[in-house]
């Protein structure tokens, strides 16, 4: 009896390691993005494009050789096209615009070394094994080559979510998951560290969008290939009156005095380097050259 | 890309400088270019991943299974 428990064990903890959780279908996540290349939302595609123009232009280097890792709208790959600089376009579906090859993030066909620039544009939040990622873009870049990144945070769509909750519980009696979870800024900075990365940065931008109704918001939802793909998400659409109850319970909630309504975006930032010997480090502990005190003043004789 | 860019790449099969950083996304070995029926070919994942459009498509759920003859 005590055998066999201590034989499964390991064999549990192992699994647990090689396969990450599935939460995201990616599969229904690459149909939902060809079907959004139809109809495109692209707002917020084109607002962090011009983010990552700002964001790179305090960067002092060519980026000759880039990388567009999975962003579902050109608009990034665009914006960043400069003479000298070749991009390359890596699309999540097979319909997305401009497309120089088609990949799943989380399968990585690039050989190491290759980049000096990796961006990705709103396409991560998607991906089950974010360390997994981290650590295969970090070999796919030359050293002292960057990582820049921004995908959607934790704190979006907070209405969207209590409303859909609400609603359903009043006619359903429970709740089905309808928005997926997305990472928290404070993990970030550490899964960079752990995939090998130095010099960490993850920030937010918050964004605030106002639509005439949830159904509004709902159809630019579409328009990004964003709705539901959580691989344990009821399929079954939302009845029609779980959806009136939840535009009314958001028009009453979160609405602005002229009727129309807000939704919170967060766009998570985060950016690290290919190690190399050039960048800054800290230095050893216990190797400092003046003590504390000289630089505090010494207060014990006060 | 272009109809016009598009066209010019199917004809070429697949620009040589692409399948110089391309590995295979499984097993991150290289891929052998087999021009007849425009795939790239994984030995270690005894995969065929097709190019579509001149565009290589490295999905392994689009990918054909190689048989064991083949290949």
């Amino acid at each position: 009896m005590r055998a066999t428990l201590f034989t499964r064990r390991p064999r549990a903890h192992i699994g647990a390691v090689t396969h990450p959780p599935q939460i995201f279908d990616r599969a229904l996540l690459r149909r939902r993005l060809a079907r959004a290349a139809r109809a495109p939302c692209d707002f917020l595609a084109h607002r962090v494009a011009e983010d990552f123009v700002y964001r790179l232009s305090g960067i002092s280097r060519p980026f000759a050789n880039a990388l567009d890792y999975g962003s579902p709208h050109p608009a990034a790959a665009q914006a960043l096209a400069a003479p000298g600089r070749k991009i390359l376009r890596a699309a999540p579906s097979l319909h997305a615009e401009s497309a120089d090859l088609v990949i799943d993030e989380e399968f990585s066909p690039f050989a190491p070394e290759k980049f000096d620039l990796v961006f990705s544009a709103l396409s991560l939040q998607w991906v089950n094994d974010l360390p997994g990622v981290f650590a295969q873009l970090r070999r796919s870049l030359a050293p002292d080559g960057l990582l820049l990144a921004a995908m959607v945070g934790g704190q979006s769509f907070v209405e969207l979510r209590h409303c859909l909750t609400q609603a359903q519980e009043e006619f359903e009696g429970g709740a089905s998951p309808r928005v997926f979870p997305f990472v928290d800024l404070r993990d970030l900075g550490g899964l960079l560290q752990r995939a090998g990365f130095a010099l960490p940065v993850a920030d937010c931008d918050a964004v605030v969008v106002r639509y005439d109704n949830l159904f509004a918001l709902l159809r630019d939802l579409r328009g990004m290939g964003a709705t539901n793909i959580l691989a344990a998400g009821a399929r079954r659409p939302l009845s029609r009156r779980v959806l009136l109850r939840a535009a009314e319970l958001y028009q009453q909630n979160f609405s602005d005095p002229d009727g129309r309504i807000r939704a919170s975006v967060e766009i998570l930032w985060l950016s690290g380097w290919a190690p190399h010997e050039s960048q800054q480090k800290p230095l050893r502990p216990g190797s400092a050259q003046i003590p504390l005190s000289s630089a505090l003043g010494d207060k014990s004789k006060i | 890309m272009t109809e016009e860019r598009k066209s010019v790449a199917a004809a070429a099969g697949i620009d040589p400088r692409l399948l110089e950083i391309l590995v295979c996304p499984l097993t991150k070995t290289v891929l052998r270019y087999d021009a007849e029926r425009n795939e790239l070919v994984s030995l270690a994942a005894r995969l065929a991943y097709p190019i579509r459009d001149g565009i290589p498509i490295m999905l392994p759920e689009e990918a054909r299974r190689l048989e064991d003859d083949a290949a």
